[in-house]
């Protein structure tokens, strides 16, 4: 499952809206450097950013 | 008329030999006319004519490619991996690490690329030419199925020390796609000086 599916898997009401370039408040990166997906920006103005554990505990 | 012999000839008698130049035929003949920076007893080769016209001394060019394939999660602006080379004039593309180029002469850059989406089954794409971290070009395409090419070109200036290109995608929506078929002409980065600063 990737970062993205996690995410939305967490907070049900996030929409595309969230995560679009300029406008959202959400922004996913990876650098392909092996590292993977992580989160770049977080300013959703009502969700807090997840923890790693949370994250963690999505199935 | 008077013909001059000789194999070098400086131009300026400037006290620093920066600001001189130096026209020069190699020690060991070989049909170019060399021209450099210095006096006539250590010039610093900047360029050469031979019989096809005028060649640089060092001029940055590279075309890169991937031929494999590149999973891209939904919505996740992600460095497209071209670590494979058709050519690399100066050595300044990173095909193993970074993924970037980093051109050591100043100037401006004819820099291309294009990206082949296997899968697609979002809202849309996009992908940008990134100069050193941040998005100086971006190419869009509005498909919510199947797959697609994205193409983008443009010329930027790099500062020949820290400015350094790459490629990212952003597939929004939809869930994880490919890009790249194993085939190298679908997935192509490549850039070359047009003229130094």
């Amino acid at each position: 499952m990737t970062l993205y599916e996690k995410i939305t898997t967490l907070y049900t009401e996030l929409t595309d809206a969230d995560f679009a370039p300029d406008t959202g408040t959400i922004m996913l990166q990876n650098d392909s450097d092996g590292k993977g997906d992580y989160i770049k920006e977080w300013n959703h103005p009502t969700l807090a950013k997840p923890t790693q554990e949370q994250l963690d505990g999505v199935q | 008329m008077s013909t001059v012999k000789s194999k070098k000839l400086q131009v300026g008698t400037d006290a620093n030999s920066a600001n001189n130049f130096t026209i020069y035929q190699p020690a060991t003949p070989d049909g170019t006319l060399r021209i450099g920076v210095g006096n006539a007893d250590n010039p610093t080769e900047v360029g050469q004519f031979n019989a096809n016209g005028y060649k640089p001394a060092i001029a940055p060019a590279f075309s890169a490619y991937n031929n494999g394939t590149q999973s891209v999660s939904a919505s996740t602006d992600t460095k497209i991996v071209f670590d494979h080379e058709n050519f690399d004039t100066n050595s300044n593309y990173d095909n193993a690490t970074n993924y970037r180029f980093t051109p050591t002469v100043a100037g401006y850059y004819q820099i291309n690329t294009n990206v082949y989406v296997a899968n697609f089954g979002g809202s849309w794409m996009r992908i940008w030419i990134m100069k050193s971290g941040s998005a100086s070009s971006e190419f869009d395409r509005t498909i919510t199925a199947g797959q697609t090419t994205l193409n983008g070109s443009c010329i930027l200036y790099a500062n020949g020390t820290t400015d350094y290109f790459e490629i990212y995608i952003r597939c929004q929506g939809g869930s994880t796609v490919q890009v790249g078929a194993n085939d190298a002409n679908l997935m192509t980065f490549n850039a070359i000086l047009i003229q130094q600063a």
